[in-house]
């Protein structure tokens, strides 16, 4: 009794999405797919696009020099339109349909949430680029951006040591990153003996344009004659406003600097530095790091980019380590098996562009070292500090109370990403 | 302001020590401890500018200039401290004498940090305090003002002295006052001349010393009252002055919403098209501000200041005919169907965000300010942005001027007849088709040109127009649908509220609370704040 | 004996989607368990929580056009009712996981550790059951829509300024849920879901009667949807869309029948949400956003308003060419998005649904004018006014 003509529209559709979804498997299985999952449209284009383009380059890279295992290496870029369910949708498209061997991408702390069940469930490995808030450890991401301790806690300690600061306005955009590094902040800064009340905590949404009311707020906390920093958390889109305020009401580096852990050159490039001159940010790599393989880094990019005004940045650099040590990995174990590439990674020592080496650690993050830069009229950082030598990223802090009993370690025969060295378990089923 | 008359001053400083460099009767500054700035690390800077700012050798002053302006290298090779300024000639830091034949690839840069510059600029302004041209002395006090370290009391007292220029005399005796309030060693007619002095100042700062100082249990009960009623009287003022500063931060909010939401006004409003991509209007004008920019910076660098004027009439311009080739082409055939007109022109915007991301890339890219738009002024207690200030003027300006379309004009006249009732209009001889091209294309060139003004304080991406869109709708309904000067006053009540809540709820909470208000406020006048009246609303 | 009452009831077409979304919920995941991947009418694995995904989005988009379509209540705040519902079901699903968080809590969401809260906030009292979040599900939309709408429509609040307070509506509530003090996990939402009712989320079988579950939700809200607009009830519906206060002069209570589709459908996508979140793993704040929203009414307009039938497919198509765009043309898909909003507005005026019926129209007539040997104009298909915008 159905409907011919509907019946066969409805079957149509779903017959084409089927195949449209399944061709992708056809393909040749010469090459070494790599996948790259970066927003090129939404709101988080403007950071992520860039990424894709590292990635490309350093794929087009590793093929020149030969490929890899004999074979070449071939990109699949989606695009996950800056949507979270639609960030674990394409995640299962490039495991499950493209089979990838591994993937690069995710910038946002919910993205990369949203697509871990799938990793985990289909055996994929995930390189994530990006500084986040830590608390975690999963069996198929590798971090290679920094942890807290690799970024937060060197900086605060430049403006203690440094700048002899006494008052802390701890500034982010509300969400999990910002709320969980100012804590691990506060902790740490009432245990070097700041005040309560010489600690002031703002939060404002995505996006947030208009600063008057907090840039006011900040200069009266910051003029009771205690030397001021604001450490910023402040999210991508919502700097350029904020530090345009700064410059307007006259608030100088020199008088309440600025030390931020999410604005490096590409955020940068959008604004006038001049009123910016001196302002901080942490950061493992910036652009200006004096080394051959940056150079080299920096002049390959501007010409795969074809645009010499472009600016390498941070997550770029954690890129292209990660991307090496996959490769290192890859051929380490002699295939692009997952678990073997998986157990391989854990001690794999490569080249970063800051002059040293850094090694996957056990608890799938990396060494890094801890950069301090202060913002150039040039729209480049200039580096004032920088930490005597390696720092290994933390999974878990030590500032908070419920984290600093769990450590991670993949290797056999723990193989656990939150030990907890308490009650001696693996907790959760991670 | 301080950073804008204080880069103002280094400059005039610089030239008149290169001046006085030229007539060579100073003495050279020492070679030993000018050249130790080329060793060692950040760290030991401080203690080699105290030794350098020991000799009171005002020959070193160019040479900590250099370092702050970020200038001062020293030669690879045998560790030379040279000066070598973005333009011009190298000059041996020492001696003061040009070099040649130096390539700036054998120089190292010496590293300075804000503590570094702030040591050096304090170095300066002693070495300043009493020099004859007065600019450098004002740059001094300031210095030494923000510093405010018992040392420099005998100093500033020595300088009291001399000084002739009546404003400078007040800003020394204010920062002594700051200083002789902290010492402990301070007479008892010192400190009530320096509470007396801080009364006047007030501002935080003064606050915070007085509040300290009643604090302090070494002082004299008459000095304690009258530091207590001087920390009242500058409570007091400084909350009048915080209800003033709050109304400021409103009205330039609300002229930010008011910008955006104009456009609108007219699309939305007074035609009644949903234009989903009004919002991407905004963002062409922003990116002709870019490209002109780019233009000027390129060919032209002389006329940057004027390069809003110039981006003006093309954002307009740009985003007019693209407001009327989407009218010609799209929305024309949607008339009487205004809820379908929300879907093409969503469609419209994604394709000219899209369009914009594929030629400009996906980054933020930048505008610069003019001078005239950088900078404050100071208003009693108030601090007033010059950038908000322009916005302000210019988003009223605009609003007169559109006013003036609209009631003065024949196109002003024939827009309201068609939009009234078109029929009529056309069986007068209005040719009704052209009138809605033009006014679309108004509304969305006067978008444009809000790009332009908005470029100045946003960020200009592909995103730019999707952080303005909900916003102007809701200014535009809370106003009253077809009604510009509903417009004006929506925008600035949502803009003066929002900033009045958001110090006791925090700016997220602000926002919430004012969407809260706008769907109550609707509840109770269902056709906004200045409802249109008569046969009009019915149609 | 089933299918003749359902055609004498809900008509050919409805009748032949309602069986056919059926068919669907039984044979596709029969196709993914029961046959071997070899087989070319295996269904993959990872298509099946997508075609669920679409289906939700579907059942979104009718609940939308049984206010929009046959009430000319545009809402663009739909989205809001959609989220909500699928938070009530994650918070269900959050308190399954239990102790295999990471922290090992067994009471407080991993968040909520993360974050030091020190015991479970009020409103979370209740999630680890699965009936109280069903409820939940429902409630929670429907209340929010009927308070709003008894408001709203009391004060008679019509066209753009009820679209306009709708979106407000959900934007208002997108900041309010991005807040971490808000107690949902911030703009991380809720995730890392590891079972529903004892069945683990990542297997097969749970997917495969989930998609089941969405499917066969879908056919029965469309039945009911379908049953509410052709009874008297709907024909008053209908005349609202056309003229409201002619409706409400005969004497009909316009406010009442309103609020009452516009919680009905509240409820529905509230439903929708909640077979959504288990299906994609995720629910955030993102959801409000009023974009959503606006991609609801555009996949409602693209299949055909007020048909019930043509926001399902416009559902379908849009969001199946958005996966597909986005992985074959990363760069440029959104040009093809954006050329097909336009393109259904200026050439399809009543969507996909309403080219077919005028395509059958015009067939029927031409056959009829060459059997009857003559001339007949096509008949008028009463137009829906839609809602003016003054």
């Amino acid at each position: 009794m159905l409907n011919p003509k509907k019946f066969l529209k409805a079957a149509s559709l779903s017959a084409m999405l089927a195949t449209t979804l399944v061709s992708g498997s056809a393909s040749a299985e010469e090459t070494i797919k790599v996948g790259i999952l970066h927003s090129l449209s939404g709101t988080m284009a403007i950071s992520e696009t860039t990424l894709k383009d590292a990635m490309l380059m350093l794929i087009e890279d590793q093929n020149a020099k030969g490929g890899l295992l004999g074979k070449k290496l071939e990109p699949v870029v989606v695009d996950p339109a800056s949507d979270w369910p639609l960030f674990a949708e394409k995640a299962k498209e490039l495991l499950a349909v493209h089979k990838v061997d591994a993937v690069f991408g995710n910038w946002t702390s919910v993205s990369r949430k949203s697509v871990l069940p799938v990793f985990e469930e289909l055996n994929g490995i995930l390189f994530y680029p990006v500084q986040y808030e830590g608390e975690e450890s999963q069996r198929n991401v590798f971090y290679t951006g920094a942890a807290p301790n690799q970024q937060a806690i060197p900086a605060v300690d430049y403006l203690l040591e440094n700048e002899e600061v006494e008052r802390w306005v701890l500034a982010g955009t509300d969400y999990v990153y910002p709320r969980t590094t100012n804590k691990i902040l506060a902790a740490y800064l009432k245990a070097k003996g700041v005040a309560d009340e010489d600690i002031m905590i703002n939060y404002t949404p995505f996006g947030h344009s208009d600063w008057q009311t907090i840039v006011s707020d900040i200069k009266a906390f910051g003029s009771a004659g205690k030397k001021t920093a604001v450490v910023s958390t402040i999210n991508g889109d919502a700097n350029v406003p904020f530090y345009k305020e700064l410059g307007n009401q006259g608030i100088s580096a020199e008088d309440i600097p600025v030390v931020a852990f999410s604005v490096g050159e590409e955020e940068l490039a959008g604004l006038d530095t001049e009123p910016l001159v001196g302002h901080l940010a942490a950061w493992n790599y910036f652009q200006s790091v004096e080394t051959e393989a940056n150079y080299e880094f920096i002049a390959k990019w501007k010409d795969f980019t074809k645009d010499i005004n472009r600016v390498t940045n941070d997550p770029m650099e954690a890129h292209y380590i990660g991307f090496n040590m996959w490769v290192k990995a890859v051929e380490k174990a002699g295939s692009t098996e997952v678990d073997s590439v998986i157990d391989a990674l854990v001690g794999v020592s490569v080249p970063n562009l800051s002059g040293g080496y850094s090694t996957m650690m056990p608890n799938h993050h990396i060494t890094k070292p801890v950069l301090i830069g202060e913002i150039q009229a040039d729209g480049q950082f200039e580096i004032v500090d920088q930490t005597d030598g390696l720092v290994a990223g933390d999974a878990w802090s030590d500032y908070l109370p419920d984290s600093a009993k769990l450590i991670s370690d993949w290797r056999a025969p723990l193989s656990c990403g939150n030990y907890n060295v308490e009650t001696k378990s693996c907790g959760g089923d991670s | 302001m301080y950073s804008k008359l204080l880069q103002l001053v280094a400059s005039a400083l610089l030239v008149v020590v290169a001046l006085s460099f030229q007539s060579a009767h100073a003495e050279p500054a020492p070679q030993q401890l000018v050249n130790a700035l080329a060793t060692g690390k950040l760290k030991q800077k401080p203690a080699q500018i105290e030794a350098l700012a020991a000799t009171k050798n005002p020959a070193i002053i160019p040479v900590l200039q250099a370092l702050i302006e970020g200038e001062l290298f020293y030669l690879k090779n045998d560790g030379q401290v040279v000066i070598a300024p973005q333009s011009g000639p190298m000059i041996d830091a020492a001696t003061g004498k040009p070099l040649s034949g130096l390539n700036k690839s054998s120089l190292k840069k010496i590293k300075a940090n804000n503590k570094v510059r702030r040591i050096a600029r304090a170095a300066i302004a002693k070495l300043t305090l009493q020099s004859p041209v007065l600019a450098e002395r004002q740059a001094a006090v300031e210095a030494l003002f923000k510093a405010a370290k018992p040392e420099s009391l005998s100093l500033l007292l020595e300088a009291q002295k001399n000084e002739t220029d009546p404003q400078l005399q007040t800003r020394l005796a204010q920062a002594i006052a700051l200083i002789s309030l902290q010492d402990k060693a301070a007479t008892a007619k010192a400190q009530q001349a320096a509470i007396a002095q801080l009364r006047s100042l007030g501002g935080q700062q003064a606050l915070a010393l007085l509040q300290a100082f009643t604090a302090r249990d070494d002082i004299a009960p008459q000095e304690k009252e009258a530091a207590t009623r001087a920390v009242e009287a500058i409570e007091k003022s400084m909350a009048l002055w915080g209800i003033g500063q709050n109304v400021w931060y409103g009205l330039s909010l609300g002229s930010v919403l008011l910008l955006a939401a104009i456009g609108l006004a007219i699309t939305f409003g007074v035609m009644g098209i949903i234009n989903m991509a009004h919002g991407e209007m905004v963002m062409l004008g922003a990116y002709t501000t870019f490209v002109v920019q780019e233009v000027i910076r390129s060919s032209f660098p002389g006329v940057f200041e004027y390069s809003l004027a110039i981006a003006l009439p093309l954002a307009f311009l740009v985003a007019g005919s693209v407001g009327f080739a989407m009218e010609r082409g799209i929305i024309r055939f949607l008339y009487g169907r205004p809820l379908e007109t929300l879907l093409a022109t969503w469609g419209v915007s994604l394709v000219l965000q899209q369009a914009v991301r594929s030629i400009f890339g996906p980054t933020n890219k930048q505008v610069g300010n003019p001078e005239w738009m950088s900078g404050a002024y100071e208003l009693g207690g108030l601090m007033l942005t010059a950038n908000r200030l322009w916005i302000l003027a210019f988003a009223l300006l605009v609003f007169a001027l559109l006013l003036v379309v609209l009631r003065r004009t024949r196109f002003g006249l024939q827009m309201r007849a068609v939009t009234q009732n078109r029929r009529m209009a056309a069986s007068m001889g209005i040719r009704t088709p052209w009138v809605d091209a033009f006014t679309f294309a108004l509304g969305s060139g006067i978008a444009g040109i809000a790009g332009v003004a908005l470029s100045q304080i946003a960020n200009v991406s592909p995103n730019l127009g999707q952080t303005y869109i909900i916003d102007s709708f809701m200014v535009v309904v809370f106003g009253g649908v077809g009604n510009l000067w509903g417009t004006l006053v929506g925008a600035m009540t949502l803009g003066v509220a929002n900033k009045f809540l958001e110090p006791y709820a925090g700016a997220v909470l602000a926002k919430i609370l004012t969407l809260v208000f706008i769907i109550l406020f609707i509840q109770k006048r269902p056709r906004g704040l200045f409802a249109q009246k008569g046969r009009a609303v019915e149609a | 004996m089933i299918t003749a009452k359902l055609l004498s009831r809900f008509g050919l077409s409805a009748s032949a989607l309602i069986v056919a979304l059926l068919a669907i919920a039984i044979l596709f995941p029969l196709a993914n368990l029961a046959l071997p991947p070899e087989n070319p009418l295996h269904v993959p694995s990872h298509l099946l929580p997508l075609l669920g995904k679409y289906l939700c989005y579907a059942m979104l988009a009718l609940a939308l056009d049984l206010v929009w379509g046959y009430c000319g209540i545009l809402s663009l705040g739909h989205g809001a009712f959609f989220a909500l519902g699928g938070y009530a079901m994650g918070m269900y699903l959050m308190r399954q996981i239990g102790p295999r968080g990471v922290y090992a809590d067994p009471i407080l969401p991993d968040f909520m550790v993360f974050l030091n809260w020190q015991e479970l906030p009020w409103f979370w009292y209740g999630f680890d059951q699965f009936w109280f979040a069903c409820l939940m599900v429902l409630l929670v939309p429907g209340a929010l829509a009927f308070v709003f709408g008894w408001f709203a429509f009391r004060s008679r609040v019509t066209g753009v300024y009820l679209s306009i307070i709708t979106q407000a509506l959900t934007y208002a509530l997108l900041l309010a849920f991005f807040r971490n003090d808000m107690g949902f996990g911030g703009n991380n939402g809720l995730t890392d879901f590891k079972e529903i009712l004892g069945f683990s989320l990542q297997a097969d079988s749970t997917r495969a009667a989930l998609f089941a579950a969405s499917a066969i939700m879908l056919a029965l809200t469309f039945a009911l949807c379908r049953a509410i607009t052709l009874s008297k009830l709907g024909k008053v519906m209908q005349a609202l869309t056309n003229a409201e206060n002619r409706v409400r002069f005969i004497g009909y209570r316009v406010e009442h029948v309103k609020l009452f589709a516009f919680t009905l459908s509240a409820m529905i996508a509230g439903i929708a949400g909640a077979l959504y979140v288990p299906q994609v793993g995720i629910i955030n704040p993102g959801e409000f956003a009023p974009a959503n929203s606006i991609e609801v009414v555009i996949w409602t307009a693209v299949g055909g308003r007020g048909t019930l039938l043509g926001p399902i497919f416009g559902a379908l198509l849009v969001n199946g060419g958005k996966s597909y765009f986005t992985a074959a043309f990363p760069e440029v898909w959104l040009f093809a998005l954006g050329a097909l909003f336009i393109a259904v507005t200026l050439f399809l005026p009543k969507g996909i649904v309403g080219l077919v019926t005028q395509l059958q129209e015009r067939f029927a007539a031409r056959k009829a004018a060459a059997k009857r040997q003559k001339q007949t104009a096509p008949p008028a298909k009463p137009a829906l006014n839609p809602e003016a915008a003054e």
